[in-house]
């Protein structure tokens, strides 16, 4: 639900789009004991169609589980009629919205069959009411009540496929900033290749992320196969270590050629706040020092 | 088909007003829903709500309340949120120094808006002596 | 213990410890920086641990409370720690140009507490 950004107001902001008022809800729980009566023929009429399609017919396994759906699908019918749309009611919709994208329903099949629900509502309940009037009032109550309905599932679609999207770019992110524990509470960072300032922030994140997932007293940080170090970089890197150090952690840097040294000096970047060292076998020692370990040269046996 | 160059798009917009000083925290916290909602990253949530307490803050602090209008955006392969933070107060003198980060008339830190400009993509200051500011910001998904 | 705000400060040995689990408005905010004040003046305690692990948002109003409440802290003679803070707040912070100054931090809770002799090396 969170994930949806559903809430109250924003429940209340829907209804109000679809002009879902408490009189619809009303109507509809006005024509309730119709409904009910003919309930049976409507769910049973949906499956007919769905079992007539290839299309949808692949969903449908076998005879316990269609009879299994028709239960639910009662359920579902009935709660139309219950003139309640709260939150409950909405946590209900996205459950069934999610189901149906983990079977891989195409929101198409979803749409089109909603339509043909509807086109039964109209037939075996709708028709069965003897005003006139009354009747056309309670089907735009309950058109309004299945819109929004559908709305809520096709959100639960979108909600989900973003959420793919964004592990699929994780999982790149991860690549190009591989992040390796050294040791218990220590990692290392070698960085390779050219960083700009998108990539720069994604350091920063991948990095922030990692030191909290393993809880690290340090990070070392190796640059050497970082092409160019300008005032920019070393911006970067700057950033990273003080956030490094916000969450708790220390940042070592290593792989600091001649050559950047007398960049960054003449640059006048101040890195007093790093730990800075030549080498990485360097920065590994100083490492394990911060996690009160110790590179000792085995006892002779 | 490729992807289509849509113009951007307002998919929503809401006002809610800052009169309290709790409305701050109202407003952030439907920033915050917005953002999730739209797939925005925890990085990009949490960027998205700071600015939207430091700009929000401002209102109340130096602009004597005003409101706050909220939009989901699309373009056709992102969405985004903008902001919109009104008042009516004594607008921005030295709009230049207030920018720079480091200012502040409040005595407070002085880095809402030089800071909250880094953690968007769009950002606009509209001021006037005696009028009133309006700050608005953009912030968009990274895909 | 006589607190004014909502936000409970615990004694664990000689060092205090409190979770920040609400927003920091002015009132409250004030509430806070009093509260910590006269907790260390009556227990002497020798450190404190700020553990703001269940704030998914900091902006730089709250960020200098915390660092102001540091300071008055040490200027009493009580190391402060801030504690917990999340990736996504510290890279905030930091991209707005706000790194807190000199407070020191540590991962959680159990670090804080070692960092200030409460808790047995490890
Ligand atoms: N909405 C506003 N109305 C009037 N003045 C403003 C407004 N927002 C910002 N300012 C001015 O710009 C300065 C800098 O703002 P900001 O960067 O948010 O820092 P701070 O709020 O800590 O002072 C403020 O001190 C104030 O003088
Ligand atoms: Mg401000």
């Amino acid at each position: 639900m969170a994930r949806l950004g559903f809430d109250e107001r924003e429940l209340q902001s829907r209804r109000a789009i679809f002009e879902l008022h408490d009189e619809d809800l009303q109507r509809l729980t006005a024509i309730r004991a119709i409904a009910e009566r003919h309930m049976a023929e409507v769910v049973d009429g949906f499956y007919a169609l769905l079992l007539g399609h290839p299309g949808t017919r692949r969903f449908l396994t076998d005879d316990a589980q269609v009879a299994r759906l028709k239960r639910t699908q009662s359920a579902y019918f009935l709660q139309l009629f219950d003139g309640r749309c709260d939150l409950p009611y909405v946590e209900n919709r996205i459950r069934v919205g999610a189901v149906h994208e983990r079977i891989g329903l195409a929101p198409k099949w979803y749409i089109a069959a909603y339509r043909r629900y509807l086109a039964l509502l109209l037939e075996r309940v709708v028709l069965d009411i003897p005003d006139r009037a009354e009747a056309l009032a309670a089907y735009q109550s309950l058109k309004k009540i299945v819109a929004f309905d559908m709305s809520i599932a096709i959100d639960t679609y979108i909600a989900a496929n973003l959420e793919s999207l964004g592990r699929h770019q994780a999982a790149i992110r991860e690549l190009s900033t591989p992040v390796i524990r050294v040791h218990e509470r220590l990692l290392l960072l070698p960085l390779v290749g050219a960083i700009d300032s998108q990539r720069a922030q994604q350091v920063m994140e991948m990095v922030l992320v990692r030191v909290i997932e393993e809880k690290a007293r340090a990070i070392i940080i190796d640059i050497a196969g970082v092409p160019v170090v300008d005032t920019k970089v070393a911006d970067h890197l700057l950033k990273t270590t003080a956030a490094v150090k916000l969450i708790g952690a220390q940042t070592i840097l290593t792989g600091i050629s001649a050559q950047v040294a007398r960049t960054i000096v003449q640059l006048g970047v101040d890195i007093s706040s790093m730990h800075t060292l030549a080498r990485l076998s360097e920065g590994i020692e100083l490492g394990l020092e911060l996690v009160g370990k110790r590179i000792a040269p085995k006892e002779p046996s | 088909m490729g992807s289509l160059a849509f113009e951007s798009q307002t998919l929503s917009s809401e006002t809610m007003a800052i009169d309290r000083e709790e409305d701050i925290v109202h407003v952030r916290k439907r920033a915050r829903m917005l953002a999730q909602a739209r797939g925005f990253d925890a990085f990009a949530c949490a960027a998205l709500t700071t600015a939207a307490s430091e700009l929000a803050r401002n209102v109340w602090v130096h602009g004597g309340g005003g409101q706050a209008t909220l939009e989901e955006l699309s373009d056709g392969n992102r969405f985004g949120i903008r902001m919109v933070f009104r008042d009516q107060g004594p607008g921005i003198a030295d709009l230049e120094r207030a920018l720079q980060g480091g200012y502040s008339t409040a005595r407070s830190l002085g880095l809402g808006l030089s800071g909250t400009r880094r953690l968007v993509e769009d950002f606009a200051i509209d001021t006037r002596p005696g009028e009133g500011t309006r700050v608005t910001i953009t912030k968009w998904t990274r895909f | 213990m006589s607190r004014k705000g909502p936000i409970p400060i615990l004694r664990v040995g000689n060092v205090l410890l409190t979770t920040i689990h609400i927003d920091l408005q002015d009132t409250i905010a004030a509430a806070f920086q009093e509260d910590v004040l006269t907790e260390i003046e009556k227990t002497g305690a020798h450190g404190i641990v700020v553990d703001i692990s269940g704030l998914d948002e900091v902006d730089t109003h709250v960020a200098r409370i915390l660092a102001e409440t540091g300071a008055m802290a040490r200027l009493m003679g009580t190391r402060a720690v801030l504690v917990g803070m999340r990736p996504e707040v510290a890279a905030t912070l930091v991209r707005m140009g706000y790194a807190m100054g000199a407070i020191e931090t540590a991962l959680d809770v159990d670090d804080g507490l070692r960092l200030l002799g409460g808790r047995p090396k490890g």
